[in-house]
């Protein structure tokens, strides 16, 4: 299922091209664009300097202003992408977010389970309260790149589960980006109604190398009541690519989310893993690894907002950082008042692969509730001399011994994780990465 | 006696700067069983580590000798891959590392890798002679595992991997009565011609099992008297006080 969309005009990202996105949309969108391009404009750029929230994470480099929104899709990446589809979920329906809408794959098995799939371009239009009601749970003008995504994205990807119905096979949802000096928007919308049940791989990749790019990134999921949503979500930029990006998640009653996330890429990464558990009973289970080197930086913040009662939330993020790489992580559990009976933790671990890489961590509690049960916990440390010692003695060479090592740190996460394709693809994309040097990104032949 | 597997020489070592052996001299000859005995902290676990390689403790003089080879200068991967093998008396634990994929990555850097179905069906036989629970193939290596466990997986690593010496430090502590022939008759189905033995231990049951050719004692970082069995069954009923005093003596 596809439409055409309006010719992208050309230019940097401005007031033109702001102006002729809200033009290409429906009446109630081109209004929340609007809103959205004057936040953008009003806001200023997150510094290091001023907002607490960015101390530890400097854009001062970044002008998004220099960039072009992308126009057209790079084939190399989507092949490069289609191929890990094909080894990680074959069945799974595989969707383009693309400026252009690209025809959707092997979703047959979900259209005739009354499964909507489709661009978010298009949802907006031909289900605009479904989109309406996602959209509801982020503000317009709430951040500066908040503001910009919602002002300039097009295509996207929407999916829509109805009440009851459990998809046969997962989503997979690419989101490629080539050339340079281009800006993406990548989009995902789910919605998933009373007591459905879905699994979607939402992928970011560009081909390897320095190309500069900026990703300002949104996703919303909402999970209705006794509804389930197993989402994964793997970061594979290439080295040149700035990447911000919120992952916002609502839970309604007794809704269960597994959310996993593989951060491998960008040169800087900024995101917001938010899950809110409004409905009574809902529970979520949040899982990380990130692996960098070179000067990579990654900054990821969570939220776990305990909202209805007798929820349950457990977050753990797995970075390991060589080389000058460094991770910033900032983790809250906030429970309201009316959370009676919450229960949230919080982990972050870190393996410092190198004298030169650094890893920050601050997990928060803010308890507003009685009777919860909440905790959390911090670590970082060097690969362990005595491990190391130990399958050396069994013949293992020092190197692999220490890759071994990293990579168990990390299946510790990855085995935990439902989609065993997913996780094999993470543990395949990590051994390159443990064993590789600093590349990131598809090994794609750019266009 | 034949050749001589491990042959050390007034061998020397400190840790953190503190010497803890102070010229030990034990010779084990190929597919020989020795037993080293010694009061607690007299260097028994710091020569097992020494011996493999553990880089917090300093050779300061001496030399070892394994297979033909100088051993002092290999690091302990090399030291394992001539067949030098520790059972070790706290081994680690590795989470996130599967017993299965450890003991693949161990077979692999020794070259004693095997087709898939037959390194299932050897490990699937030696797990049922040491009674090991087939959960423990996926299970993250020693992670959250008992103290008695650990001993058997260690022996478990043994068998796979075959080596020309086994050192098993006090494997023996720790383990019930059923599970202490278990691990001995794991040892005994291994050694032999092709494999010889130096087991640390306190306790002279295991030797009842292991028919030790000679034991040696350890007394502050030097072997003070060597003999045979009969020389464990004498700690067992004396204490180290009449051999140690009279060692002392000799020294003197
Ligand atoms: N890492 C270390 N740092 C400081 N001292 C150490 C270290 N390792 C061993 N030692 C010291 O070296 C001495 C010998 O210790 P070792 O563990 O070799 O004794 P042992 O004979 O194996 O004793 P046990 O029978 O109790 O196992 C002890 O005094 C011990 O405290
Ligand atoms: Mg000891």
């Amino acid at each position: 299922m596809t439409i055409p969309l309006a010719d992208s005009p050309v230019g940097t990202l401005g007031q033109e091209v702001a102006a002729a996105r809200a033009d290409a949309s429906p009446a109630w969108l081109a209004a929340r664009r609007r809103i959205a391009w004057d936040a953008y404009e009003a806001l200023p750029m997150p510094s290091s300097q001023r907002d607490e929230d960015w101390r530890r994470t400097d854009i001062s480099a970044l002008h998004p202003e220099r960039f072009t929104p992308i126009d057209r899709v790079d084939a190399a990446v989507v092949d490069a992408m289609r191929v890990q589809r094909d080894a990680a979920a074959p069945t799974a329906a595989f969707v383009i977010d693309a400026p252009v809408a690209q025809p959707i794959e092997g979703a047959d098995t979900l259209h005739a389970q009354g499964i909507i799939v489709t661009t978010l371009a298009e949802a907006a239009t031909v289900h605009a309260e479904l989109v309406q009601r996602a959209f509801s749970s982020v503000r317009a003008d709430e951040s500066k790149f908040v503001a910009l995504w919602n002002a300039l994205w097009r295509g996207g990807v929407f999916v829509y589960v109805p009440r009851g119905v459990e998809a046969l096979v997962p989503v997979w949802i690419a989101h490629p980006a080539g050339g340079d000096g281009h800006a993406v928007f990548p989009s995902t919308v789910v919605v998933l109604d009373e007591g459905a049940a879905l699994t979607v791989i939402d992928a970011y990749a560009s081909a390897s190398g320095p190309a500069a790019l900026l990703s300002d990134a949104m996703v919303i999921l909402s999970v209705g009541r006794d509804a389930r949503l197993d989402y994964n979500t793997v970061q594979q930029w290439g080295e040149g690519v700035w990447h911000v990006g919120l992952q916002r998640t609502v839970l309604d009653a007794n809704a269960k989310l597994r959310f996993m996330g593989v951060t491998l890429g960008a040169r800087l990464q900024k995101v917001w893993w938010e899950v809110l558990l409004e409905g009574v009973g809902s529970e979520a289970d949040i899982l990380g690894i990130c692996f960098g080197d070179g000067t990579q930086h990654f900054d990821h913040q969570s939220l776990q907002a305990h909202i209805g009662p007798e929820t349950r939330s457990n977050l753990l993020l797995k970075v390991a950082v060589r080389d000058r790489a460094r991770s910033v992580y900032g983790g809250m559990i906030d429970v309201a008042p009316t959370a009676v009976h919450a229960d949230g933790y919080v982990a972050n671990r870190n393996l410092l692969l190198s004298q030169g890489a650094k890893a920050d961590s601050i997990p928060r509690l803010e308890i507003r509730a009685n009777d919860v049960k909440c905790g959390h916990g911090a670590t970082a440390g060097h690969v362990d001399a005595d491990q190391r010692f130990y399958l050396m003695a069994r013949g293992v060479p020092p190197e692999e011994a220490s890759a071994l090592i990293v990579r168990g740190f990390m299946d510790d996460v990855l085995d935990r994780i439902p989609h065993r394709g997913f996780a094999e693809l993470a543990g395949t994309l990590l051994d390159a990465e443990i064993a590789g040097g600093s590349v990131t990104g598809v090994a794609a032949e750019t266009s | 006696m034949s050749k001589a597997v491990l042959s050390i020489s007034g061998l020397h070592a400190s840790v953190e700067g503190k010497e803890i052996l102070k010229g030990v001299d034990l010779q084990v000859a190929q597919g020989e069983i020795h037993a080293l005995m010694g009061p607690n902290g007299s260097g028994k676990s710091t020569l097992a580590y020494t011996l493999m390689g553990h880089p917090k403790y300093m050779v300061t003089g001496g030399s070892v000798s394994f297979d033909g080879h100088d051993l002092l200068p290999l690091t302990a991967d090399a030291r394992a891959r001539l067949g030098l093998f520790l059972c070790f008396q706290y081994p680690t634990a590795i989470p996130g590392v599967s017993t299965v994929n450890f003991l693949r990555a161990a077979l692999r850097a020794q070259e004693k890798e095997m087709p898939a179905r037959e390194f299932l069906n050897r490990l699937s036989t030696e797990m049922k002679e040491l009674k090991i629970d087939e959960s423990f193939r996926s299970r993250y290596i020693n992670d959250g595992f008992s103290g008695g466990e650990k001993k058997r997986m260690e022996i478990l690593q043994l068998a796979m991997l075959r080596p020309k010496l086994a050192i098993l430090d006090e494997t023996d502590s720790g383990l019930d009565v059923d599970a202490l022939r278990t691990v001995a008759d794991g040892v005994m189905r291994l050694c032999g011609p092709d494999m010889g033995v130096l087991v640390i231990t306190h306790y002279p049951r295991i030797l009842e099992h292991l028919h030790p050719d000679r034991v040696h004692v350890l007394h502050d970082g030097r072997v003070v008297t060597s003999g045979g069995a009969d020389l464990a069954r004498q700690i067992e009923r004396e204490g180290y006080e009449p051999i140690l005093g009279t060692a002392a003596a000799a020294t003197a």
